[in-house]
């Protein structure tokens, strides 16, 4: 029923975002052909932390919201094939803060959800792998994975 | 850079002025009919009641502590919220009270201060707009027309100072006018009748300072007003409520707490009310979906006694415990419920009769991702 309080909670996390949000960050409702907005897919842009590998790279993310948001978590998608160890091949990314039977709490703004993929980026979770080429070049071939890292960030140049 | 089509200003622009403790961590809007949980967050009623399982124990939607009770809703942070931001409370009231009617279900009604279950309406000494409504049930229009009644009422000295054409000493205006009201008479505790000091809140709703709870040896904890058992051990300090008292009364929260050293009793935890049951046992015969109306246990485990007399939709259960000991609660979804009605006994679980409307219980989990097998 779209009397839920999806729609009204995404409306007051778009409010809070146009407010306030972290530098060089994007997340924005999806826009339709018609002109109308979708609040229930916004497409994000996480930078890759500076000092790090992942710097210069701007990731594409996908939030989809479900009409039982926010009890349930939303689902986070980089493009397919992403290179990193807790994404699978879909894009879906793995994370304990969204998954429903542990880490999520409807309290988890979209803002949250943002800081800390940006975080996971950089320190990938070995214990749960969603991928076989991001895990094996992470645990056996350190030179490997940074160069495929550093490459994936030049592939994602940011949007002027 | 943003699409202009996007109406911002959907509602919720008087969020600015409302204090961040009072911001409801589901749905980001002012606390509506607030629910105190036994860890000690706060979320609106239905927020609390859509964050729930009905399946198994839930989690609070702020920390993820488990409980398995749906409490009342806190009449005192109720009525403080509508003293101190009466047009956000009144412009909330309308919202919900929209929703409910088209899902035909409604949220208990909280009328005068310490009256539990009659509903007769109390006028209020303060200029409060909303008492001057009528304690009659939901449907009825005059709650629709009561938006221009707070203009009248409630905002009659603004009226010149709107002609300041400056929205922002209007809503300072607003505010200083609203927070002044707010004193210490409204955040008392109800056993030693002084501000509130490190607020808990029980099962029932009810409010005490944390050493004001009387912790029996042997058995489960009581409400020392309305007599009702608290279930699970003893709650936690509510402390945005907390912050907020000490902010809002620096000094008497001080006075507070140099008196309150060394009587407080918080040494020992409550003895904790029965386990959590275990969901997995075939013998526990849960009732999915469907809570208890007099202690708000979400699902109920064990014996469920039906009313078979109300009409609402949501219906009017009873666990086991409840229904021998003669609760005369009202119901927790504003039932009609009157004690001359008949129940009947349901012994088997797996029945969905107090399912959330909004979002049918889907037993398994149906994750469409078919990658995670990787």
């Amino acid at each position: 029923m779209s009397g839920g309080i999806a729609r009204g909670r995404l409306a007051e996390e778009r409010k809070a975002w146009r407010k306030n949000h972290p530098h060089g960050f994007v997340a924005k409702p999806e826009t339709l052909t018609d002109g109308t907005v979708n609040l229930m897919v916004w497409h994000c842009t996480i930078p890759g932390k500076a000092g790090t590998d992942w710097e210069g790279g701007y990731f594409p993310l996908t939030l989809h919201f479900s009409e039982d948001y926010p009890s349930k978590p939303p689902k986070c998608k980089f493009p397919p094939n992403f290179f990193h160890p807790n994404v699978y091949p879909s894009g879906t990314v793995c994370l304990s803060i969204l998954n429903e039977d542990s880490g999520w709490r409807p309290a988890i703004t979209v803002k949250q959800i943002l800081v800390g993929i940006q975080d996971l980026l950089d320190q990938p979770n070995p214990a749960d792998p969603a991928q076989t080429e991001g895990y094996h070049l992470f645990i056996q071939d350190a030179a490997e994975y940074k160069k495929r890292v550093r490459l994936q960030a030049k592939q994602y140049p940011p949007i002027v | 850079m943003d699409n202009p089509t996007f109406n911002e200003d959907d509602g919720g622009s008087d969020l600015d002025e409302i204090s961040h403790s009072f911001i409801c961590c589901v749905c980001r809007d002012l606390l509506y009919k607030p629910i105190v949980l036994s860890c000690g967050h706060i979320s609106c009623f239905w927020c609390v009641h859509y964050s729930m399982s009905g399946l198994c124990e839930s989690h609070c939607p702020t920390c993820r502590h488990p409980y398995i009770h749906f409490p009342t809703i806190c009449q005192m942070l109720h009525f403080l919220l509508l003293k101190m931001y009466p047009v956000a409370y009144k412009r909330r009231e309308n919202q919900i009270l929209e929703e409910e009617m088209k899902r035909d279900t409604f949220s208990p009604q909280v009328n005068s201060q310490d009256t539990f279950s009659t509903m007769v309406f109390e006028s209020n000494s303060s200029s409060d707009p909303l008492s001057t409504r009528k304690g009659e049930a939901y449907a009825n229009t005059d709650v629709l027309m009561s938006n221009s009644q707070v203009q009248d009422d409630g905002t009659g000295t603004l009226v010149e100072i709107s002609d300041g054409n400056s929205e922002v000493i209007r809503n300072i205006a607003v505010e200083e006018k609203y927070c002044k009201q707010v004193s210490v008479a409204d955040v008392l505790c109800l056993e030693c009748k002084q501000l509130l000091f490190r607020p808990v809140v029980l099962n029932c709703g009810h409010v005490y300072c944390e050493s004001c709870v009387i912790i029996p040896a042997v058995e489960m904890l009581k409400c020392q007003v309305c007599q009702t058992s608290h279930p699970r051990g003893f709650p936690k300090v509510c402390l945005e409520l907390d912050h907020f008292l000490e902010e809002q009364f620096p000094k008497e929260y001080m006075l507070r707490r140099y008196g309150s050293t060394g009587t407080a009793k918080q040494g020992g935890p409550a003895k904790q009310g029965e386990k959590l049951p275990h969901w997995s046992d075939p013998h526990s015969r849960v009732h999915t979906g469907c809570g208890c109306d007099s202690c708000g246990i979400y699902p109920i485990i064990g014996d469920r006694y039906r009313c078979k007399d109300c009409k609402e939709i949501i219906g009017f259960d009873l666990c086991g415990d409840c229904y021998n000991t003669q609760s005369k609660l009202p119901g927790r979804f504003n039932q009609q419920h009157t004690p001359e009605h008949k129940f009947e006994l349901i012994e088997n679980g797996r029945t969905m009769w107090w399912q959330p409307l909004h979002n049918p219980i889907v037993i398994a989990s149906e994750d469409s991702e078919n990658d995670e097998n990787d």
